[in-house]
């Protein structure tokens, strides 16, 4: 436990020379801004940029509080994950090759702190800049639409944040196994690519990790169907915990392609 | 279009945190030793690219080797 504390510092250090520490909020709050405003505003910005004639009407659909946030985690789906995938690809195979990981592991560290560290900075990160994003999110969409249920909010976060922790660790194991190109490649199908596959063909299965978004979006306006979801959720759980065990696991393994 | 008419006080944060991510960009451009391509081709998409251009530097552009 102790050498967990001391390699979470070294992560938390690390992620502030980096400026990740202050640029992945950014870009979340940033989308959870712009999301709302773009939709609002949409006709004055056709008027403004589209060179329409003046006496045009729109009809532009009138949008629930609901549906402004859940295109704001569509946003956050592509983008999001993209930042997860891209940003901390290396998190650990980086280290194999910059020779962090050679001062490191000729100490008697356990590698449960060592990608325990990892998730938890990425944890933080990640679901943390999501949380505040949406924040401001249901901020903007209160001042521009209307209030969404607060507890159903609070349900959604949760659900949303659960399916954050599943992208994480599914990149933490990648990175534990392969270098770093590899492990990009590999987070981005998992994460994105099945996620396609599974928005096209998954009418015929209900229980999936790649469905808590939609899941959390139907808490939000309040006709979940309780029983795929639960199942989902521990479906997810269960892989989350798989996925960090086989990280423990593939790190220890691959100590010897550290490069000294 | 009408000036006074801009939400100013809903768009300004939206500018403030643009501006931001442009200046924390360029400093870890300046401060980080090599980049995946010519150095001054990232300045320019930083800078020049509205929204995205840190964003694209952030995820491709530094090395995490």
């Amino acid at each position: 436990m102790n050498s967990f504390f001391i390699l979470f510092r070294k992560e938390w250090r690390e992620n502030v020379r980096n400026f990740k520490i202050l640029w992945i909020p950014l870009v979340f709050i940033l989308f959870g801004i712009s999301e709302p405003l773009t939709y609002y505003y949409l006709p004055q910005i056709l008027n403004a940029v589209g060179n329409m004639p003046s006496d045009m009407a729109f009809q532009l659909p009138e949008y629930k509080p609901e549906q402004i946030i859940m295109s704001t985690i569509g946003q956050y789906q592509l983008i999001g994950l993209l930042i997860v995938a891209f940003g901390f690809a290396g998190i650990i195979a980086r280290e194999r090759k910059n020779g962090t990981a050679i001062m490191l592991y000729v100490r008697p560290i356990s590698y449960f702190g060592y990608v325990f560290s990892k998730a938890a900075i990425m944890s933080i990160l990640i679901i943390g800049s999501a949380c505040i994003g949406l924040l401001v999110n249901v901020y903007y969409t209160y001042i521009l639409y209307g209030a969404v249920d607060g507890v159903a909010f609070i349900g959604f976060l949760g659900t949303y944040s659960i399916w954050l922790l599943f992208a994480i660790s599914v990149v933490i194991c990648a990175s534990a196994a392969f270098s770093t190109g590899v492990a990009s490649v590999i987070s981005l199908i998992v994460l994105i690519v099945v996620q396609l596959v599974d928005s096209l063909l998954g009418t015929y299965w209900t229980i999936s990790p790649w469905k808590l978004p939609m899941y959390a979006g139907q808490i939000l306006s309040g006709n979940l169907d309780k029983t795929p979801f639960f199942w989902s959720l521990s479906v997810t759980l269960v892989l989350v915990v798989l996925l960090l065990m086989g990280a423990v696991y593939l790190a220890k393994r691959n100590v010897a392609k550290a490069k000294i | 279009m009408d000036w006074d008419a801009i939400p100013w006080m809903l768009i300004l944060p939206v500018i403030i945190i643009q501006l931001l991510l442009v200046i924390v960009a360029v400093i870890d451009l300046v401060r980080v030793k090599h980049t995946n391509g010519p150095k001054w081709m990232w300045a320019i998409i930083i800078i020049f690219i509205n929204i995205i251009g840190p964003i694209i530097y952030f995820i491709v552009g530094r090395r995490n080797e």
